[in-house]
């Protein structure tokens, strides 16, 4: 952290190939959202248009395939980033699901509601954050590993009955309406609309947040860096 | 006695030469004496509302014509020279049948009933110069039967005084298959309106006696696709037809009628890209499916399938229904000779798809999403419109909790509050 940000109030959230990981899942996942929902919904008129603008179906399916592609290669480096390189292991670990995170769940309902005073003490990651990570893990393997069964269909055919087929679209399709909804619902809250950084926290983009926003909102990690004498 | 048989010959010398010339007098004309009046262009005759009708025959084209050879009396058997109205002339004195058929026609009836707009022979066949068929000079040429027959069924005053089909019909004919053949190509073997309609006896399709009649169409294309027919008549569609049942497909069902197009050709009823809503013209009705213990929901569990997507969007190469169902010999799933039976549907599926083996085709192809038809993908999608619906519901409740909390600690923080916060 350098003098300048420091003497500005701001500390770095998000390093940059955080933040380059993060706007390629960005672009491709609305590349990838609006080229197959054009293909889910293919009798709606404006999923027709967003085909007919995409070069017609067969087109619609390269470019689908392509940003899939990247999606799947930029996870890949995600995961070995995350396992071995020196800055993924400790965020891994901060990302870990554990008892504190649902005792805060349940305390900012309490608090919420009403029923407590005390709102919960978040780290670097509270359980919003890491629920939309693992969320958005979990959906983006599934989709990955439907989608290559479809792509290779030849291939997939040898081995599986049509059902398993018939299985991996719906799979496909609805567990991309369910990344749009986390996406779309929760994440662009979080980071846009909450009251706490709303029109945007800006670490995206600049990787920094203020150093008032993080003692605000992650106390424990606000702290954290306190201690380490980075504050 | 020489005195009573110069006498006598005389007599009937006189007798001979009077008789003579008095049969001369009465005797048929010639065509030469005919033509001493009607060779004349100008010569016409008045007719009681005011028009003039030309009474003019061209020797030349007579002389060429199937009659040529006969003399005006043949068919004018009254005339004489010179003479008042004649007598309508009866084809039927030599073409009896060709009569007797017309008589029965809506043509004849409604001539019979005094009716002129409908065409009598002369209409179709020409007066004077009436040529065989044959010859690609007559008007029943079969190049040049479509303009004969569309004197008349191009006009738009006798399309509503009779209630017939309209121009875009007749219009259609001349774009079909058929009618490119005849007109552009100048084929005779494809077909002309009498082929399918019939000549002399012809009726609306309507009538069980009409050869354009539902139960008759199969065996009238089939004349000149006798191959298809075989096929046809093997077929599901075609035995029901046998059977008498109305609502299983002829020809024209899927094919169109004066519309025929190839298959090739875009526009088609049959053509990849519309061959999907023709099946399911039938396929989709409630009714049929009912009816004929069939399975539901034919057309959108196609459509939504990337065959259909793909079908849609203009890829022609993906299958279409009667890619796996065969087209002239579709057979139901049940027949161990169908294309989409059970243990044929390997080789179905890998006319496509070479990998698709019998593994592959176990469970059911397009069928309705429902419990009973697709368990799996129905549970998948009742499980994820349930999780994704409560995700909603669970996102919008947790939004508005963290928004009335903080609403609420901002109240407390404000000024007069318990902290006040800068």
């Amino acid at each position: 952290m350098s003098h300048a940000d420091l003497a500005a109030g701001k500390v770095i959230r998000m390093s940059l190939l955080f933040r380059v990981q993060h706007l390629f899942l960005t672009v491709l996942l609305t590349v990838l959202a609006i080229t197959g929902f054009a293909l889910m919904y293919h009798e709606n008129s404006l999923a027709q248009w967003i085909i007919r603008l995409e070069g017609g179906v067969h087109n619609r399916g390269i470019v689908h395939r392509i940003a899939a592609v990247l999606l799947m290669a930029n996870l890949v480096y995600h995961v070995f980033y995350m396992l071995l390189s020196r800055e993924g292991k400790p965020e891994l670990r901060q990302l870990f699901i554990g008892r504190q995170d649902i005792d805060d769940f349940l305390q900012s309902l309490r608090y919420n509601l009403g029923m407590s005073k005390e709102y919960p003490r978040f780290g670097k990651y509270g359980y919003k954050e890491k629920f939309q990570y693992w969320g958005a893990s979990v959906g983006i393997v599934l989709i990955s590993v439907t989608g290559l069964m479809l792509w290779a269909e030849e291939f997939s055919m040898v081995f599986f009955p049509k059902l398993v087929l018939d299985l991996a679209i719906i799979i496909h399709g609805y567990q991309g309406l369910l990344g749009f909804v986390l996406l779309y619902l929760w994440h662009i809250y979080n980071v846009h609309l909450h009251p706490s950084v709303f029109p945007m926290n800006p670490s995206w983009i600049t990787g920094k947040v203020s150093a008032e926003w993080l003692r605000e909102e992650h106390p424990l990690e606000y702290e954290k860096l306190k201690e380490e004498g980075l504050l | 006695m020489k005195r009573m048989i110069r006498h006598y010959l005389a007599a009937v010398l006189a007798a001979a030469v009077l008789s003579s010339a008095g049969l001369a007098a009465g005797a048929a004309p010639g065509v030469s004496e005919c033509m001493d009046c009607h060779g004349d262009k100008t010569i016409e005759k008045s007719l009681p509302n005011g028009k003039t009708v030309s009474l003019y025959v061209d020797l030349q084209a007579y002389n060429s014509s199937v009659h040529g050879k006969d003399s005006c009396v043949t068919c004018h058997a009254d005339a004489k020279a010179p003479h008042e109205k004649l007598k309508k002339v009866s084809c039927g004195k030599c073409h009896g049948d060709a009569e007797k058929s017309y008589s029965t026609s809506s043509h004849g009836i409604m001539r019979a009933k005094g009716v002129t707009d409908v065409p009598a022979c002369y209409d179709c066949h020409g007066m004077h110069d009436i040529r065989k068929a044959k010859d690609p000079a007559a008007r029943t040429f079969r190049l040049n039967i479509v303009e004969t027959c569309l004197r008349c069924h191009k006009d738009q005053a006798i399309e509503q005084k009779y209630n017939l089909p309209d121009q875009k019909a007749m219009v259609a004919y001349e774009q079909s298959v058929h009618g490119m053949a005849s007109k552009k190509s100048g084929l005779t073997g494809s077909a002309v309106c009498i082929d399918c309609h019939g000549n002399h006896a012809i009726l609306p399709g309507d009538q069980p006696r009409s050869a354009t009649h539902r139960q008759a169409i199969p065996t009238m294309c089939g004349k000149c696709h006798p191959g298809i027919l075989e096929k046809y008549e093997k077929s599901v569609h075609g035995k029901g037809m046998r059977a008498g049942i109305a609502e299983s497909p002829v020809c024209t069902d899927c094919h169109g009628e004066h519309t025929i197009a190839r298959v090739s050709d875009p526009s088609s009823s049959v053509s990849s890209r519309n061959i999907p809503k023709t099946c399911s013209g039938c396929h989709d009705k409630e009714g049929i499916s009912t009816r004929y213990a069939l399975p539901k929901k034919r057309f959108s569990s196609y459509m939504d399938s990337f065959h259909g997507i793909a079908v849609e969007y203009g890829m022609t190469k993906a299958a279409n229904c009667s890619s796996c169902h065969g087209v002239h010999e579709i057979l139901p799933a049940s027949d161990p000779a169908s294309s989409v039976n059970k243990a044929n549907l390997p080789k179905t599926c890998g006319k496509c798809h070479p990998n698709a083996g019998p593994n592959f085709a176990k469970g059911d192809v397009h069928v309705e999403i429902s419990p009973k038809k697709a368990m799996g993908v129905f549970a998948v999608r009742v499980f994820y419109t349930l999780f994704i619906g409560t995700l909603v519901f669970l996102f919008v409740l947790h939004v508005g909790l963290e928004l009335y909390g903080r609403w609420n600690r901002r109240k407390e923080k404000a000024p007069g509050g318990k902290e006040g916060r800068s």
